[in-house]
């Protein structure tokens, strides 16, 4: 039987591909893949090339501080009112640095580089100019004002009279990060952020001493650059160490008295975020109002560290990076919020609130979410 | 005889196709880079670290990359950008969880170490550019209040691959991606007319 011949133009396989289809498919699909390596063709929307992301892990309980009250806190503060901002008239324009309380609870406000006096029942008495870079004040026994500037302190008496003023630093010459002043009796204190110190000034700018030096783990940590103090009537220095989340204490020789706070998210006791407090006052009876960032909020301790109150953060800005504050001779707390640049007013209700229980936001959970608002 | 000559002929000849195309692409790249007066850059007044420079850059490992300013960082223990503040503590109340889930972010003590108290030291944070996807959440923890705002989002120009449009830029929510002259080239028309404006 002869074998089937094939028919004219079928050829072998090879051949047929050669001849038709194959060279420009090779050479488009050649083409394509070269492009597309070259380009790296972009995916499509919402892709999601690389994750890692684990589920984050189960938030502890909470647990309540070993010396906060159960239930509640022993004191509680209510909001008076505005003296500065808010529905008061005084508006400051574009800062508010400070604010400080002299005698006959006169109440100062810094801001706009011009000081700003209020009488104790909230009537604007004066107001006079300052250099526009102060960024702290303090008030004396006598009614004289001082400002803190970098590498400055400016001294004004109580009609506004610029009467003195010294250059801030160290012997080399570095001018010092002035964040807070205070008077003590004659002397001036100066905190020095830069150098990680408060410095002893008297009236005429002579050093007399430093303070934050003599510590066995170093000076303050400040990871946020402000330092914060305050100095009590028997000369008991209360300053912030921010990135160790402490309140310290010093003597006015230098030498270190204590401290008090720690970290931790899940105690309305314990200072949130990277660090705080950024600010601090020392009361007429000798507690300590703290001021922290992040969850904006003020706090009162006793001088051991015991919580006595909270002021929530519902009275102040989120996006506080500071809450200055002072305390008058009745024992009343006054914030200044730099962002709303409103100062209130916090008295101090009779310490009835024992049994009262914690305000849910004030729990752990309720500081979890607060800080992820923000 | 004559098939297998002509095959490969035909192999040489594509390939020769290829090589051509392939030195004439990379040629017109490279002109194009060359000729370039400005790149593509992120606003950090307008960025809001959305997480669409790690999902929309045509690169597989995106080019935009976190950026520590070392001037304005706190060196702090607790960073809000490299610590969950809000994850499980260890026995010294330290958080245990990390923010980057690439673990890009990398933190070295600095100064004098205290071993016994890490709340003494001082830590340095730098990233690890071929871990960082850009995605931003360190950038975000960071922000103030947290954080003093030290980190940033940047198109690092070494892998950028200078797309003729940015593909990032067609998604961004913000606007935050800009053309920014290079120093040392004429400007170009569109960024001169902006400076004019």
């Amino acid at each position: 039987m002869k074998p089937q011949q094939p028919e004219a133009g079928e050829g072998n396989l090879l051949d047929r591909l050669r001849k038709s289809w194959f060279p420009a498919a090779a050479v488009v699909g050649a083409l394509a893949s070269f492009i597309a390596a070259a380009l790296r063709l972009r995916p499509e929307p919402g892709t999601v090339l690389q994750t890692t992301e684990k589920p984050a892990p189960p938030v502890p309980p909470q647990q309540a501080g070993p010396n906060l009250p159960a239930g509640g806190f022993k004191r509680e503060y209510r909001k008076s009112g505005s003296l500065v901002g808010g529905a008061a008239a005084q508006q400051f324009r574009s800062s508010l640095a400070g604010i400080a309380v002299g005698p006959g609870d006169r109440v100062y406000a810094l801001g706009d580089g011009e000081i700003r006096t209020f009488e104790a029942g909230g009537s604007l008495v004066a107001v006079w100019k300052v250099v526009p870079n102060a960024s702290c004040l303090a008030a004396g026994s006598d009614g004289h004002v001082c400002i803190g500037a970098p590498g400055r302190v400016e001294i004004y008496d109580p009609a506004g009279r610029h009467t003195g003023g010294f250059a801030a630093g160290d012997s080399a010459g570095r001018p010092a990060g002035i964040t807070a002043v205070k008077w003590f009796r004659d002397e001036i204190l100066a905190a020095d952020a830069d150098a990680r110190l408060i410095r002893r000034y008297d009236r005429h700018g002579k050093q007399l001493g430093l303070i934050g030096t003599k510590a066995r783990a170093g000076s303050f940590i400040l990871p946020n650059g402000w330092l914060d103090f305050d100095v009590d009537a028997q000369g008991v220095i209360r300053a912030t160490d921010t990135g160790r989340h402490q309140v310290t204490a010093w003597a006015l020789d230098g030498t270190p008295l204590g401290s008090f706070g720690k970290f931790g998210m899940g105690n309305p006791e314990d200072f949130v975020g990277c660090c705080n407090p950024v600010n601090v006052a020392v009361t007429h009876d000798g507690k300590i109002v703290t001021g922290e960032k992040m969850v904006a909020r003020v706090k009162v301790y006793e001088p051991d560290g015991r919580l006595l109150a909270l002021v929530g953060p519902e009275n102040f800005d989120p996006k506080c990076i500071h809450l200055h504050l002072a305390v008058d001779s009745k024992g009343w707390i006054l914030v200044a919020d730099p962002v709303r640049r409103e100062v209130s007013r916090f008295f101090p209700v009779a310490e009835a609130a024992d049994n009262a229980p914690l305000r849910d936001r004030e729990t752990a959970g309720g500081i979890r979410q607060e800080y992820a608002r923000i | 005889m004559s098939d297998k000559s002509s095959r490969r002929q035909f192999i040489d000849r594509s390939f020769r196709i290829i090589g051509f195309l392939g030195i004439g692409g990379a040629a017109g790249v490279l002109t194009k880079r060359a000729s370039s007066s400005a790149v593509y850059q992120i606003d950090p007044f307008k960025c809001t670290s959305c997480d669409l420079c790690r999902t929309s850059c045509v690169l597989s490992l995106s080019a935009v990359k976190a950026v520590n300013d070392f001037e304005k960082c706190g060196y702090c223990m607790l960073c809000p950008a490299y610590m969950d503040v809000n994850s499980r503590p260890d026995e010294k109340g330290i958080p245990t969880g990390k923010v980057c889930p690439q673990d890009a972010l990398k933190r070295r003590v600095v100064g004098r170490v205290d071993l016994e108290d890490p709340n003494n030291n001082y830590y340095e944070y730098a990233i690890d550019e071929t871990r960082c996807d850009g995605c931003g959440k360190c950038v975000k923890a960071c922000l103030p209040p947290a954080g003093n705002g030290s980190l940033r989002l940047e198109i690092r120009y070494t892998r950028c691959v200078e797309c003729n449009e940015c593909a990032i830029r067609v998604v961004c929510p913000d606007d935050a991606i800009v053309r920014v002259p290079v120093p040392g080239m004429a400007p170009t028309a569109d960024s001169s007319e902006r400076e004019k404006a």
